[in-house]
């Protein structure tokens, strides 16, 4: 297991091992991040961090190894103030991971990055080789040490991050978001990581699925305030207050766990407190009948294959290969139909995204791409854009625009369209997503769920045939994801979604498609898929969740009948 | 002063003259189209609006050879002292000597051509300007050979033609070496080597973080680029063009500065001091050594006999 | 636009190196020491941005953007400019290593002018912001190339043709530069304001 450092730096009896009393924070702008926070951390908790976007989780664990100094209030450290000998002490004891890899990957070799740590401790070189080895080895990389990093996949990056923090062997670890991005296989191996982990656990995610195995205390943040902190056990099993606080994830599993018979009954209760908050979400809250609607997106799949008229997209033995020579994929044949939602589900690097490419027209493989009956040329290629429409995976970095209404007119505007047609669409696609009255705002400034509607609006004002989505759902919290389950459920275009979510997966598409290694192993309606036993050998596996989920609903259930 | 300078009229030289110019231009333009059809049918197309590649940096840093196992602190200065005292060459012949080494260099660091012509490739602009406007520019000396290529009237001053030839040579001379330089060994042993070398370390750590950096804005910049594109983005030559470049730089720089602080943050929270740690050893052996004091002699070499002026005129 | 090696005297190509030097240490005294970290990573994206081609009638043309380093930079625009060029120069050879100190003082010195300038200028509206950058790209890449047809005069008579049609050519990219960096400047303005400060 884990070494601690010396028995003589661990806190005395009775003292906590972090100690806040009414802290505050205020950003530079004046926005209030954090507003009289007490909190006690004891040695060996493993904590739960969970609130919306933009909640002040970050900002709280930033204080807690003096990134961020205490404006008002107190916080201590193994009994002391975080500044001199004891900041030094926190920021080498105490190991936070952001959620970006890329933050924390400044070197030009993995090993450097990883032995940057150990080194700043003070340690003696052959002392630090060792650990960097050993940390590597833990993580599945030592074969990958001397590569520069932007070599490496997104999940070899976020496990190399986690590598360079747990080489300074931590007795604190503090995760921003760990899962965000990784796919259900890379998900596992960081979930067995941080089971391993034998010190102090603060844990940031909307997962509650992934918190549940993880953590036992839930620290509930609301506005820079604390809401609750109660057992883990306890907030799941609360539905009323996961919905007061943007986090009711239920939705998601109501019907992978089979069990969505008898939760039809609770979805009556009366959720009181949830509007406690209406005034700053309003447009985020879901009407009852939307949210019956949300819940129950799952429509039957659509029985036999519509007639070739119908036909939105066929390719035949289509492939694509990249300059390196290395096959994106190879001789796929598929067709999508028109008002169809198909999911392509696959582990990463198994050719959904260049698929998509191909699709969109931004890559050209070889083979037949018919789209609407009409053979793909070259020139053909060019013009695609008008008709299909992508939001591509991290899309909302990709807003460039200064205000929300010129990023939505963007691509109406290179359609030619006149100033009056550019505003209706506007109006329209901003109340589509939910955004009216955002036309002014500065897209940079909105929470990321926001963004995320932003960037799925831009998109929708050109009116596409066809909409890809790729991981449209990745780092919302449970209240943004809802919504936009909802905003897609309603739209008639043909869908196309990529995505390792499989609940969204379950909940959202009628046909899923399971790429490996560059082919398509099966194309099945979506709930015969979910009944495939395969699951597993595709590294799709959400059995480890399936359980953690039906764990969960069955305290929920209990708390309501007993309540 | 144009009568003390010698002048030869070619006849028709005018009509060789252009031809001679035109020719590349053809052979350019037909390989080019020939090139571009290969690409769309190999589906590489947006070519000219989308290759941001950045070569990497030390490729060839896994081969291996003399200059592989050369200590990289003699590697740099030695190397280094050559290159300035080639920049210092004035006469063709030498400098022309020059670059038979450095090409001696390179084909000795086993150093792929690709990446030669890469470097070489990227001075051709500048370079080339020389070599036509020089002849046609430079003013005339007693002395001078001036050739009239008939019937142009503007003289072409061969004086002006290797003086630009001169540049030419030197120019390649020194990028040439920059490849056994810095290509064979990997970035960060090579800062490292610079930092004993009496580099400040904030500077050499600078280096560092930018050269990563690069490649994550590069990504950044290509998926921000790829979605303007599928939004129906094409580049023209007019005031919309430039105002969504305008824009598409402002997030850039925007997303950039906002990466800083991340980055800062987590290099604080792993114990970030002001300093980076240092971890690489060098050791010298007497090889090594007289590698390094060989260059600096060949370099020496050239510039005494370029100075001594045996030569002077070629 | 940079200057390669074995074009300039050796005595100003070393001259210039001793001036970067100088200027380099003073950027590094006036910045303050955890900013010198992000200097860099702020270098990487001006580095991306420099290899964005711009459509120019039937060819495209690179941006040199030593204007908007100095806005967005101010004193520290020298730093980030001979590490770009450093990278460069490792990376690509737009002008070799012997040449590095000429080439940072051709597009250092007036990117720290640009820098003073736009404070001076900017006032506190968007209309004075925009103004000002614009001038800012555009004065910035005329005081560039104008740097770099006087250190190619001191090359002698010879080179003075060169010089004069090295200005006259970059004419249209200094224009295409204060467009850019008037819409750039908008963006922050209206966008990250802090950044202009």
């Amino acid at each position: 297991m884990h070494d601690l450092a010396t028995d003589a730096e661990l806190p005395k009896e009775g003292q906590h091992l972090f100690q806040l009393r009414s802290l505050s924070f205020n950003y530079a702008d004046g926005h209030c991040a954090l507003q009289d926070i007490d909190l006690d951390i004891n040695t060996g908790d493993k904590v739960a961090l969970v609130g919306q976007n933009g909640a002040g989780k970050t900002t709280l664990v930033k204080h807690l190894n003096g990134i961020y100094t205490n404006q008002t209030g107190s916080l201590l450290y193994k009994g002391q103030s975080i500044q001199d000998d004891n900041l030094i002490r926190a920021r080498r004891q105490v190991g936070i991971l952001f959620q970006d890899p890329d933050d924390h990957l400044f070197n030009n070799t993995i090993y450097e990055d990883v032995a940057f740590g150990p080194m700043n401790q003070g340690l003696a070189r052959d002392v630090v080789d060792e650990r960097v080895r050993k940390a590597l080895e833990r993580v599945g990389l030592d074969n990958l040490m001397f590569k520069a990093p932007h070599n490496l996949s997104y999940g070899q990056k976020k496990r190399a991050a986690f590598a360079a923090i747990m080489a300074m062997e931590p007795e604190v670890l503090i995760l921003d978001e760990p899962t965000a991005n990784l796919d259900s296989k890379q998900e596992q191996i960081f979930a067995q990581l941080l089971q391993d982990f034998g010190g102090t656990l603060i844990c940031i995610s909307h997962d509650l699925l992934f918190l549940y195995g993880l953590c036992s205390r839930a620290v509930v943040l609301d506005h820079g305030r604390i809401h609750h902190d109660y057992s883990l056990n306890e907030l799941v099993s609360h539905r009323a207050s996961l919905r007061e606080h943007g986090l009711d994830f239920t939705f998601r599993f109501i019907d992978c766990c089979h069990s969505s018979e008898s939760h039809d009954h609770s979805e009556s209760h009366d959720h009181g407190e949830s509007h406690e908050h209406s005034e700053t979400h309003d447009h985020l809250t879901l009407s009852q009948s939307d949210k019956q609607t949300a819940v129950r997106i799952l429509s039957p799949p659509m029985e036999g294959v519509p007639g070739e008229k119908s036909q939105v997209i066929r390719l035949d033995n289509y492939s694509f290969q990249y300059k390196d020579g290395t096959w994106g994929f190879k001789d796929i044949n598929m067709t999508v139909n028109e008002g169809e939602k198909i999911a392509f589900v696959g582990e990463n690097g198994a050719g959904k995204s260049t698929l998509a490419g191909c699709i969109l027209g931004i890559k050209q493989g070889a083979g037949k791409y018919y789209f609407k009956n009409n053979l793909i040329t070259h020139s053909g290629r060019e013009k695609l854009w008008r008709q299909i429409g992508m939001v591509f995976q991290d899309s909302s970095d990709q807003l460039f625009c200064p205000s929300c209404e010129e990023e939505v007119a963007f691509g109406p505007k290179q359609m030619g369209l006149s100033p009056l047609e550019l505003e209706k669409r506007v109006t329209e696609a901003l109340a589509l997503v939910k955004l009216s009255g955002f036309e002014k705002r500065v897209p940079m400034n909105l929470s990321g769920g926001e963004r995320r509607r932003l960037a799925i609006a831009a998109v929708l004002s050109m009116h596409p045939q066809v909409l890809i989505l790729d991981e449209p759902t990745a780092n919302l919290d449970p209240r943004n994801e809802e919504l936009l389950l909802h905003i897609l459920h309603n739209l008639p275009v043909t869908q196309i979604l990529i995505s390792h979510d499989m609940f969204f997966v379950n909940n959202s598409s009628h046909r899923t498609v399971v790429m490996h290694q560059g082919s398509i192993l099966s194309d099945l309606p979506t709930s015969d898929f979910f009944e495939d036993e395969h699951l597993v050998g595709h590294q799709l596996d959400y059995a480890y969740k399936n359980i953690c989920g039906r764990e969960i609903m069955k305290m929920q259930e209990a708390v309501e009948n007993g309540g | 002063m144009i009568d003390t300078a010698e002048t030869i009229y070619v006849p028709f030289g005018g009509l060789i003259l252009a031809a001679g110019l035109l020719l590349p231009i053809i052979v350019i333009i037909i390989r080019r189209s020939l090139k571009a059809a290969r690409d769309r049918k190999a589906g590489h197309h947006h070519r000219h609006e989308h290759d941001w590649s950045v070569p990497v940096l030390d490729a060839c840093s896994n081969l291996d050879s003399v200059f592989h196992r050369w200590d990289p602190r003699l590697k740099i200065f030695s190397l280094l002292v050559y290159c300035f005292l080639v920049a210092a060459l004035t006469q063709i012949i030498w400098a022309f000597c020059a670059l038979i080494f450095s090409l001696a260099a390179v084909k000795l660091a086993k150093i792929p051509f690709r990446n030669t012509k890469r470097r070489l490739m990227a001075m051709v602009g500048f370079l080339g300007m020389f070599l036509v406007i020089m002849p046609l520019t430079v003013p005339t000396q007693p002395g001078d050979l001036l050739l009239f290529f008939q019937p142009v009237p503007v003289p072409f001053n061969v004086r002006g033609f290797l003086l630009a030839i001169l540049i030419i040579l030197k120019a390649f001379a020194i990028a040439l070496i920059m490849e056994p330089l810095l290509n064979t060994a990997p970035l960060p042993v090579t800062i490292q080597a610079l930092r004993h070398l009496r580099i400040p370390d904030m500077i050499c750590q600078m280096i560092l973080l930018s050269h990563r950096y690069i490649f994550v804005f590069l990504n950044e910049a290509n998926r921000m680029y790829t979605g303007m594109r599928v939004r129906g983005f094409r580049q023209k030559t007019n005031l919309a063009t430039l105002h969504t470049m305008g824009n598409f730089l402002g997030m850039l720089f925007v997303s950039s500065f906002e990466r800083t602080q991340r980055v800062y943050d987590a290099m604080l929270s792993r114990g970030y001091n002001g300093t980076f740690p240092v971890y690489t050893n060098f050791s010298a052996r007497p090889k090594d050594w007289l590698f390094g004091i060989f260059w600096i002699l060949l370099g020496t070499g050239l510039l005494f006999l370029d100075r001594t002026g045996t030569f002077i005129i070629w | 636009m940079h200057i390669s090696d074995g074009v300039l005297p050796i005595s100003v190509t070393i001259g210039c190196f001793a001036a970067t030097i100088a200027l380099t240490a003073v950027g590094v005294r006036k910045t303050p020491a955890e900013s010198l970290p992000k200097v860099a990573v702020v270098t990487s994206a001006f580095f991306v941005s420099s290899l964005i081609h711009v459509p120019l009638g039937p060819t495209s043309v690179h941006l040199l953007l030593p204007g908007l380093v100095g806005i967005l930079l101010g004193p520290s625009a020298f730093i980030s400019i001979v590490l770009g060029l450093t990278l460069q120069s490792l990376m690509f050879q737009f002008g070799g290593i012997t040449a590095l100190g000429a080439n940072s003082i051709m597009m250092g010195i007036p990117a720290l002018m640009i820098g003073w300038l736009f404070k001076q200028l900017k006032g506190s509206t968007l209309k004075g912001h925009a103004i000002a950058g614009a001038l800012g790209g555009f004065l910035g890449t005329v005081l560039s190339v104008g740097f770099l047809a006087a250190l190619l005069y001191t090359g002698g008579e010879d080179f003075l043709g060169v010089g004069k049609i090295a200005f006259i050519a970059s004419l249209p990219v200094s224009i295409i530069e204060a467009i850019i960096a008037y819409f750039t400047v908008i963006f922050l303005f209206k966008v990250k304001p802090e950044l202009l400060k």
